[in-house]
């Protein structure tokens, strides 16, 4: 121990000294996983040429809402990554913030007119230019040549195709984007731009609750009904659908270019056409402008450096190198006419008038926050909680309160904000439905426990365990068990005989907040257990003794004894888990993500997403401290309602 | 047959409450393909090392447990000395008072990290601590300092007084009565208190996640939940598993080592609170 105090100093020293670096500038930026290497051997080449500058690849996430929240957390600690690797959807964002650089004094507008016009677009911020597109992309429609003589223009066109040639479950009519994530917005934007509709008007008002819109969404819940999509499409992403596509067992897939150089290195290879969006009759279509572009972070310490390697990673020959190794559409116009690239991708002529036509999501600093919002109920009408009419009103008024509220004074945006609403009735579901399974089952094996038996330090041991394993992992351990179809617990009720077919546990909102609950009841029966133990072997033997005696049967024994003495510790752990339960964070982050379309969304994880995502510190921190006072007074209403009388009186 | 009845009880007690980490580790003892097996095999057919391999060598684990290490070790060095010495020092006033000084720091524990995350950000962020072991290690510390001081001080309290008297006369001063006298013999608090608070900085999540944003600096639970493959459809479930096992191992083991001391501590740390 003395040796251990000796050695504190020379340890926090240690941490608080910053290791000496080389002289070399690093450089980090956050990408996907660099699949065919694309990223490694431009950054190589990047090396050769410039050794005094070394550039960090970090391998992110496959969700890119995560590596944004990466890259939001690193802007918020001071130590930002320098390059910013960024979607279309985030530059409003980061810029309203002051978290990027300008780069006009290095790209100005002559040489800005060697890009794709949309992507050039959608890198300004208020007349300011902030994004280099580095790769170009837009929502398109494939469908197979082999089996429909002419691609669908219109959505009635569409509804027949699916009548005449789709049989599900061999083969659906479309696969698309259906998880609850940016894609889904995609894909759901793309019809209501074909159905004449639109998001925000030129004022910046909220068009929601619409004709247009309506329909829209009726006919996204039609495909869903009418079985042309896959009942699973709700949980599809891009990649998800490619395989779906490739194994032939859809007609359509909505997809970006990307997909078209996977299927042709697949069996299908010639048997595939690429086509605009379609639109409702009358009306135009448009796909929805995607990619990603570098931009340099606020801060960063050597802003040249940066750019020289944007410059390096924007020029013909990094985007020939993206293209060739992994099918990425290139962002300047010079490529779409290249021999070599028209050579390996001749579709590259048609996809270049697609991708003039490309439509942005509206460029707006709360585009991520509208953007869930929109997720949540186009996701809640696909998986049958909305109807569409309710869903139009739902994303109408949530982003018009969203619009509205941060305006308003934050009492008063208590009673607009309609996320906090329904994260507090979940918050309340949760809590109420999780802690009095905890106390039934703590207290059977706290009863269990107390016996004299053999090996009972040894049961006590393995009932401490699942308290003491760390939550968030074993929410991962979870979300395996609850798999399907790989889950175990699939496949024991499927042994079993309870169910016939593998359960979707956590994307139906009733399966994720049982799953969670289980998983909740799991974990924290044992701390329940443990203390009432405690308390059980705090009653004297001879209190027992001299009650059996008098002829008290075991249940009279359990109310007039057992319970009073339990009194005090079942308060205690009683308070502790509403408390924690009503708090509860990482289960749910980990495990459903407050998913599919927000039905196990607690106030936690609404809070957390304020102060780390919305960056509304302020208002995050203002409902924290409205949720303490909350548990301060269900505290004492617990203790006041648990008190005997007698406690009282010899208080 | 009353007995058998209570012994089936138990068993069903035991399967419950280990299933979980069982599964785990027959999961990360599979093949990588056997892991997507229909229908699900709950014996391995053959056991592999390739996840717990794929764990240490396709990803940064080992980073990830040297951060858990670093920021953990650290927190339970510095809750312990401090602790330690509030403790001798709350030792010296008489019961009553040292008990009220008591309930009100532990009525800080009771309120969850979900609430505290915010402040301490801001806090950290001001004195620029984000991205630094020291910010996580000084948070970990506060967050554990009430519980560890109810230990140590209820172990404290049981060495008689008259051991300082006899010191003092022996030319001991006060803080050499502590590291030498008072903290060895209290040993095996000392080591339980070490224990439980350093499994409690190592499953603690939400404040790593938010104060520790780089990947670099990912604890084992982040990192855990942040391993993820190229698409929804491609997460690498065998190596997941691995993980899992690999971080919850440690705990059953130190559980295992500690276990008579580590449930009297709780239910009194839990109870008296």
């Amino acid at each position: 121990m003395n040796r251990l105090i000796f050695f504190l100093p020379f340890f926090l020293i240690f941490l608080i000294v910053p290791v000496p670096v080389s002289s070399q500038v690093l450089l980090r930026m956050i990408g996907p996983e660099d699949i065919g290497g694309a990223w490694a051997e431009i950054i190589d080449y990047f090396h050769q040429s410039h050794p005094e500058i070394k550039i960090n690849y970090i391998s992110g996430p496959w969700s890119t809402d995560e590596r944004q929240n990466m890259y939001i957390r690193s802007f918020l600690s001071g130590d930002p990554f320098e390059l910013v690797y960024m979607d279309v959807i985030w530059t409003a964002k980061f810029s309203e913030n002051g978290w990027l650089l300008p780069l006009d004094k290095w790209l100005p507008p002559e040489k800005q007119k060697e890009f794709l016009p949309g992507d050039i677009g959608a890198g300004y911020y208020k007349g300011r230019f902030f994004r280099v597109p580095v790769r170009s992309d837009v929502g398109m429609l494939y469908y197979r040549k082999d089996l429909i003589p002419k691609p669908p223009r219109t959505w009635g066109e569409f509804e027949q195709l699916c009548e005449q040639y789709s049989h599900p479950p061999d083969r659906y009519g479309i696969v698309f984007q259906g998880m609850q994530y940016e894609g889904l917005v995609c894909n759901y934007l793309e019809y209501l731009w074909g159905a004449g509709g639109t998001l925000l008007d030129e004022k910046g008002n909220v068009l929601l609750e619409t004709p247009e819109n309506i329909s829209t969404l009726g006919f996204m819940k039609k495909v869903i009904d009418k079985g042309w999509a896959p009942k699973s499409v709700i949980t599809f992403q891009e990649q998800h659908c490619l395989e779906f596509f490739k194994k032939g067992r859809a007609l359509f897939m909505r997809n970006w270019p990307y997909a078209w150089s996977v299927l042709e290195r697949s069996p299908l290879k010639g048997k595939i056409g690429i086509a605009p969006i379609i639109h409702k009759a009358g009306r135009e279509s448009a796909g929805a402008l995607g990619g990603w572009g570098l931009g340099i972070a606020m801060g960063s310490k050597n802003p040249e450096a940066s750019w020289r390697f944007i410059e390096f990673a924007t020029s013909i020959e990094s985007q020939k190198i993206l293209h060739m190794r992994r099918g990425a559409v290139p962002s300047r116009k010079a490529l779409f006419n290249d021999e070599e690239i028209l050579k390996e991708s001749p579709h590259y002529r048609d996809l270049f008038e697609v991708l003039l036509k490309a439509r942005p999501r509206p460029v707006h600093p709360d585009y991520p926050r509208m953007s869930a919002i929109l997720q949540k109920h186009v996701s809640a009408l696909l998986v049958g909680i909305e109807s569409p009419e309710e869903a139009a009103l739902g994303m109408d008024r949530s982003i018009e309160s969203l619009l509205r509220g941060r305006k308003k004074p934050w009492p008063k945006r208590l009673t607009l904000d309609y996320d906090l609403h329904k994260t507090l009735i979940n918050t309340s579901l949760f809590t109420f439905l999780s802690v009095p399974f905890e106390f039934l089952l703590g207290l059977i094996f706290a009863l269990l426990l107390d016996l004299p038996f053999k090996g009972r330090s040894f049961g006590r041991l393995s009932v401490l365990i699942p308290w003491i394993l760390p939550t968030a992992v074993m929410a991962m351990a979870w979300q395996w068990m609850f798999n399907n179809p790989f889950g175990v617990i699939n496949d024991l009720l499927l042994r079993a005989g309870l169910i016939t077919n593998s359960l979707d546990w956590l994307s139906t909102p009733e399966g994720a907040m049982f799953s969670a609950i289980f998983a909740d009841i799991w974990k924290t029966t044992p701390f329940v257990a443990i203390i009432l133990l405690a308390g059980l072997q705090s009653i004297p033997k001879e209190l027992n003794e001299s009650l059996s005696m008098d002829g008290g049967g075991p249940l009279m024994k359990f109310f007039h004894l057992t319970l009073p003495i339990l009194m005090p510790y079942i308060r205690v752990a009683l308070i502790f888990r509403i408390i924690h339960a009503a708090g509860i964070f990482d289960l749910i982050w980990v495990l459903t993500k407050g998913g599919p379309a927000d039905s196990t969304r607690t106030l936690s994880l609404y809070i957390y997403d304020l102060a780390f995502r919305y960056d509304e510190i302020g208002y995050g921190l203002f409902l924290t401290l409205l949720f303490l006072v909350a548990l301060i007074l269900i505290s004492f209403i617990i203790v006041r309602a648990t008190t005997l009388k007698y406690e009282r009186i010899t208080q | 047959m009353k007995r058998i009845l209570l012994y089936v009880l138990f068993i069903l007690i035991f399967l419950y409450c280990l299933f979980p980490f069982g599964w785990t580790l027959i999961t990360a003892l599979k093949p990588t393909d056997e892991v997507f097996n229909l229908p699900v095999t709950y014996l391995p057919e053959e056991v592999s090392f390739e996840n717990l391999n794929n764990v240490f060598y396709k990803r940064p684990f080992y980073r990830y447990i040297v951060n858990s290490l670093i920021v953990a070790g650290g927190a339970t060095l510095l809750t312990l000395w401090i602790a330690s010495m509030v403790a001798f020092r709350l030792r010296a006033l008489d019961y009553q008072k040292a008990m009220r000084v008591q309930k009100w720091t532990l009525i800080g524990t009771i309120i969850p990290p979900t609430l505290l995350v915010i402040p301490f950000f801001i806090i950290m962020k001001k004195l620029s601590l984000t991205d630094n072991y020291l910010g996580l290690i000084l948070s970990y510390t506060a967050l554990n300092l009430p519980f560890a001081m109810w230990m140590l001080h209820a172990a404290f309290r049981q060495l008689p007084r008259e051991l300082d008297e006899a010191a003092l006369i022996d030319g001991f001063s006060p803080m050499g009565i502590l590291y030498k006298i008072i903290m060895p013999l209290s040993k095996p608090s000392l080591s339980v208190t070490a224990a439980l608070v350093f499994i409690f900085c190592w499953n603690e999540f939400i404040l790593a996640l938010t104060l520790m944003p780089s990947e670099t600096k990912y604890t084992v639970p982040v990192g855990i939940a942040m391993l993820s493959g190229t698409s929804v459809y491609e997460i690498p479930w065998g190596e997941i598993n691995a993980a899992v096992a690999l971080t919850t191992l440690p705990i059953i083991l130190i559980l295992a080592a500690f276990q008579r001391w580590i449930i009297e501590g709780l239910t009194q740390g839990a109870i008296k609170g």
